[in-house]
């Protein structure tokens, strides 16, 4: 009982023909990843420590000596450290997004991808959360965001924003956890099975729980998911609108609308799902896993973009739109601030890359290039880094008192806090690759034609 | 030495089992074969298989999981808690910021929602393992690792005197192999 990529409930043509995938073969097609790393990847692991020890070596003087050793100055006290966390909390949400709301809508293409973008959600909101940490100036008193009881009766406040955002963020980071991992348990009790190292077997058998694919276990095991993504559906909208209010509840210009939570949370999908398309290109390729992600599936996360990204460029020029329209001048002169001052340069680079280039893809051929998909991906995160760097600096720069007004530029320390945030990102996703299942085994499964004796 | 412990963790002796499994290929052949099995009065069998299948799902006469329960007392709990806590903060020391309101429900809203999301995840997860008997640290019943393959494992506890009777039944209902554990 083989059948093909074209079974797999896809149309189109596929970039590896008639490459044979039953039942048996796709446990070890996707075990196959999981093996001693080999020269490149530890190349690439190697640098990436690298790049995270610099960071952490900066991050360390920062600590010992303060906020001042970096470009932070009143007024601009959020700059990188801010920028760099709701960067990461947006690429974290479209891991929820293709695991929870797809799987509601049952949409069939996510089965093949959203493995990889679940454990991309873990470690975008691992390291988004770094940054608040760091950013307290005081990370070994971080425990004081958190209420718990004292003897002082001193309590969080629970009316600001910004304990929202530890509620919020925490319980993201919690839930996609548990969804992640409760996810890995099938595909791990298949590893299990077939580990010959003493210690990834024991690593195996202790993340399976002892799942055996028994039918009480599957029934209360679908049962719990499908409330896993009832409950994490909601959570992707909350968690970024509660991320926009840190902004909009501010009266600072450019930053007090109510079209912050639906801009955000499209923006966060929109940088996601760019980051999803740039690790499934290289990964499918790197390991020869074009006949479980096929290029249709990267094709209908291409539109997701597209879609996204007609959202994001609806909501710039709302802004703009009603900042030329409404009664507020200090809001008008902000957004013309931005498109014309000091940082022109970050707010067309941000409009360029998230509302011009991803036009392109309206042509077919453009979403069906792995290579156009690659390049447009990067573009889209470098857009959506500088969009969240233009809504905070540009705002922070002007706000409503002229003898505030400030040109800040970025230090050092700052680069090296960016280029740690992925180095961080990528150790785990690099760990990640060679330990667990990087496409989940048991939702592949289900598409696949069962062996029936009297036909299908 | 460690990987003689871990061998012996890992590979304990299989405990002694009484009864008799089969093991199929085709999906209906084995969704079948748990209908006649549970017509013929073996209504506490067990299957195993990578994946659950409708046509078995419906043999087994299996209703919902009860985790939903687990988990609306979870949210339930959740939610009274987030909003107990920014009252009994609040109270506990008034402190007026930003001449704003002391006890306003909008933002309350945010901490209950999340709090809310926060407890019935967990509860839906305490609830899946409590209900679905893992970790599972002893087997229930023989283990095979095609079942996570592309095997469905059907298992009947038994004495041997129904053994003989079951492997029949089993061999004739298209099992591709019968293990008998008297």
């Amino acid at each position: 009982m083989s059948t093909t990529v074209k079974n797999l409930a896809m149309d189109g043509v596929n970039d590896v023909a008639d490459r044979p995938l039953d039942q048996k073969t796709l446990n070890s097609d996707v075990m196959s990843m999981i093996s001693l790393p080999g020269k490149v990847w530890w190349t690439i692991f190697i640098l990436d420590l690298v790049v995270l020890g610099v960071a952490l070596a900066l991050v360390r003087n920062l600590i010992v000596h303060g906020w001042g050793v970096s470009g932070f100055m009143r007024p601009v006290m959020w700059a990188v450290d801010i920028t760099n966390f709701v960067f990461w909390v947006g690429i974290a949400h479209c891991g929820t997004l293709v695991s929870a709301v797809l799987f509601l809508f049952r949409s069939h293409f996510r089965r093949a991808v959203y493995r990889l973008a679940e454990a991309m959600t873990v470690f975008g909101v691992l390291t988004a959360a770094m940054f608040p940490a760091i950013h307290t100036g005081r990370p070994w008193f971080d425990y004081w965001l958190f209420p718990y009881p004292n003897q002082r009766q001193l309590w969080t406040n629970v009316r600001s924003p910004l304990e929202w955002d530890v509620f919020a963020v925490n319980t993201y980071l919690t839930v996609s956890s548990i969804f992640f991992l409760v996810g890995l348990i099938p595909d791990v009790a298949a590893c299990r099975d077939r580990a010959k190292h003493p210690i990834m077997k024991l690593l195996y058998t202790v993340i399976s729980f002892g799942w055996t694919g028994a039918n009480y276990q599957w029934k209360h095991f679908y049962g719990a998911y499908l409330f896993f993504a009832a409950l994490a559906t909601p959570l992707v909208f909350s968690v970024h609108s509660v991320v926009s209010w840190d902004f909009a509840m501010a009266q600072t210009p450019g930053w007090h609308s109510t079209l912050f939570a639906p801009y955000f949370v499209a923006g966060a999908i929109f940088s996601g799902v760019g980051m999803v398309i740039f690790l499934l290109v290289i990964v499918r390729k790197a390991y020869n896993m074009q006949h479980i992600v096929t290029i249709d599936h990267m094709e209908k996360l291409a539109k997701l973009v597209l879609l996204t990204s007609c959202m994001v460029g609806y909501s710039y020029l709302t802004e703009f739109f009603m900042a030329w329209y409404g009664p507020n001048k200090a809001e008008r002169d902000v957004f013309w601030f931005r498109a014309t001052g000091h940082y022109w340069w970050a707010f067309w680079i941000m409009f360029s890359c998230n509302v011009v280039f991803p036009m392109l893809l309206w042509m077919k051929s453009f979403r069906r290039n792995m290579t156009a998909l690659l390049v447009l991906s990067i573009f889209v995160n470098i857009g959506m880094w500088f969009e969240r760097f233009v809504i905070i600096v540009t705002s922070l720069t002007r706000s409503l008192n002229p003898a505030n007004w400030f040109y800040y530029k970025i230090s050092i320390t700052e680069c090296a806090l960016i280029a740690g945030s992925f180095a961080w990102f990528f150790m785990f996703f690099l760990i990640f690759l060679r330990v667990l299942p990087s496409f989940s085994i048991a939702e592949i499964k289900e598409t696949l034609p069962m062996p029936k004796r009297r036909g299908h | 030495m460690l990987n003689k412990l871990l061998d012996g963790l890992l590979n304990p002796p299989p405990p002694k089992f009484h009864g008799v499994m089969g093991i199929w290929y085709y999906v209906d052949d084995a969704a079948d074969a748990v209908k006649m099995l549970r017509e013929a009065g073996h209504k506490n069998l067990n299957v195993f298989s990578p994946v659950p299948h409708h046509e078995i799902e419906h043999a087994l006469e299996q209703g919902p999981s009860l985790v939903r329960w687990v988990t609306a007392v979870g949210g339930f709990l959740g939610a009274t808690g987030g909003f107990a806590l920014c009252y009994y903060s609040i109270s506990s020391w008034p402190l007026v910021i930003g001449g704003k309101e002391l006890f306003s429900l909008p933002p309350f809203t945010v901490i209950g929602y999340e709090s809310m999301i926060l407890i019935a995840g967990l509860s839906n997860l305490l609830g899946m393992l409590a209900l679905a008997r893992l970790p599972q640290l002893k087997q229930v019943a023989p283990y095979d690792p095609r079942f996570q393959e592309d095997r469905i494992g059907i298992w009947v506890p038994c004495d041997a005197a129904t053994a003989a009777r079951l492997e029949s039944m089993m061999k004739g209902h298209g099992a591709e192999e019968v293990q008998v554990h008297a």
